[in-house]
């Protein structure tokens, strides 16, 4: 064996330990997760999911009114964010040129790496200190702040990345702009603008400090109305996480696994929606 | 003279600059209703760019700038409203480039539709295979319309082309090398449903095009296009038989 030889096996020793010293601690969460979360899942029964949760060292009870809170903040943020990204982005492709397009590109990009407790403490600002309650829309609107820069830059992506002939053949058939967009653009980079609508559905799941101070945290009442308090699987994990008592550990990893369960659906529907083949 | 009567397609004086480069140098040309128009030349020496100023695709391109004046049927281009203007012209690009998201059917249905040409269903039916028919491809996709065009061979997908633009019965039908990227059988499919649209229709084409075998076989006119420049421009067989500029007989010999 020459010197050469060896380097080359030291280094691909080296790639390899490394690689796995990178993925050991993401596999390790997710184990723990899965094997403690599903130990809590099974002795709580179907109850997990229907239920509210314990009194300390007083069984397991449920996490009914924070699925509930996670799924509907998830759908009202979507709400008003989709729209709102939608539009800046197609405004931002369409009228590259434009100060204003330009503002919402550079902003979107700079949006995503906010601190999110600082969009929590922007929204108890404008929105919880003057209603004077904590609420489910105060939850969204923060959430949606959190999600409109990712969904934004999704679609705009999406839609550069439409070949420029499909454009010109929309345009040639006499189509206004708007029926080119909106008929052909959107059409074609349909895939790609679901995904990104789904990255934003999921991302808006798993957040905690933009609801820290707007949600309330009401963790025993199904959320009615968007002026209801609420609460999230995500609170309720870090609330949970910090108290002494075992049973409410065992709820945490119960949660935990019942949001990465969450998170693994909209992954395989967005990875769906990515392999089928379009052009 | 350039109101005269029975033009399709006036230019004058039409020259574009694109980022500040001279891309059409004064070119001026007539061509008469219901004749096919060979706009040949080496690549890069405008014809596409031409294509572009006739339907105000140009527009689209940012720091264009066009001046000239260019009549179709009577219609002043660049003072109408530019997507009024389009609807009177069709156009076949280059690469295929049917909408991959819609079926065969509504890639030709999509025009009129969105245009508002038909009134019911039973006509836009009829119209996408009027259209489809004269695109000569109605026998080969009448079972499968509602495939998606990737199932098509490049040729077919190119004649489903041909049938999008002419579901808005254009009178002028611009071409931009519709048969550089298809295969032969193909090509010589796509020229015989263009010779059977100017028996049968009101329409005139102009085909841009890089070879001269081509523009020989298929015009009535040519217009031999060199850096922007209208180097020679007149009958096809008298160019054919008689080119009288140095440049065109080194083209027509494929030495340019």
């Amino acid at each position: 064996m020459d010197v050469r030889e060896v380097k080359e096996r030291i280094f691909l020793a080296l790639v390899v330990i490394l690689s796995i010293a990178a993925v050991l601690p993401v596999f390790h969460v997710f184990l723990s997760v899965v094997w403690k979360g599903l130990g809590a899942i099974m002795e709580a029964g179907p109850s997990f999911l229907l239920d509210v949760p314990p009194a300390p060292n007083a069984g397991l009870g449920g996490i009914a009114p924070s699925l509930a809170g996670t799924l509907l903040l998830a759908v009202l943020s979507s709400l008003l964010g989709i729209p709102l990204s939608l539009f800046a982005a197609i405004f931002a492709v369409e009228f590259p040129d434009n100060p204003l397009a330009k503002g919402v590109r550079v902003l979107s990009k700079a949006l995503l790496e906010i601190p999110s407790v600082v969009v929590g403490m922007l929204v108890y600002a404008i929105l919880v200190v003057p209603m004077g309650r904590f609420s489910m829309l105060a939850g969204s609107l923060a959430l949606a702040i959190m999600m409109i820069p990712y969904v934004t830059t999704y679609v705009e992506q999406a839609l550069e990345g439409v070949p420029f002939t499909y454009r010109e053949a929309g345009f040639a058939l006499g189509l206004s702009r708007s029926k080119v967009v909106f008929e052909i653009m959107v059409g074609i980079a349909r895939r790609g603008i679901l995904t990104g609508m789904l990255i934003g559905f999921a991302k808006v799941l798993g957040e905690t400090a933009p609801l820290l101070f707007t949600l309330g945290r009401d963790r025993y009442n199904v959320p009615l109305g968007p002026l209801d308090y609420g609460d999230s699987i995500s609170l309720l994990i870090f609330d949970y996480a910090q108290t002494p008592y075992a049973n409410m550990h065992q709820v945490a990893w119960g949660a935990a696994l019942v949001l990465t369960v969450m998170f693994l659906i909209i992954f395989l529907i967005s990875r769906k929606f990515t392999e089928e083949v379009f052009l | 003279m350039i109101e005269e009567k029975g033009y399709a397609l006036q230019i004058e004086g039409l020259n574009v600059w694109i980022r500040g480069k001279h891309i059409i140098k004064d070119v001026g040309l007539e061509v008469p209703k219901r004749r096919i128009l060979a706009v040949m030349g080496p690549s890069g020496s405008g014809k596409s760019t031409l294509l572009r100023a006739i339907n105000r695709l140009i527009d689209l391109i940012p720091e264009s700038k066009v001046e000239g004046r260019i009549l179709v049927y009577g219609t002043d281009v660049y003072s109408e409203d530019p997507y009024r203007v389009r609807r009177l012209m069709g156009m076949v690009f280059q690469t295929p480039n049917p909408f991959p998201n819609m079926s065969i059917y509504e890639n030709v249905a999509i025009g009129p539709k969105l245009n508002r040409l038909v009134k019911n269903r039973d006509e836009l039916n009829e119209l996408v295979r009027w259209a489809l028919e004269k695109a000569m491809l109605w026998d080969e996709v009448k079972d499968r319309l509602d495939d998606l065009p990737h199932r098509l061979s490049g040729g077919q997908q190119q004649r489903l082309c041909l049938a999008r633009a002419l579901a808005l019965k254009p009178k002028l039908l611009l071409l931009d090398e519709p048969t550089g990227n298809v295969d032969p059988v193909n090509a010589v499919k796509i020229e015989e449903a263009l010779r059977s649209l100017l028996r049968d229709l009101e329409i005139t084409i102009v085909l841009v095009t890089h070879t001269p075998h081509q523009a020989v076989r298929i015009s009535d006119y040519i217009a031999f296009i060199y850096m922007g420049e209208l180097v020679e421009y007149g009958l096809t067989d008298t160019i054919a038989l008689n080119p009288r500029h140095e440049l065109t007989v080194k083209f027509l010999r494929g030495e340019v």
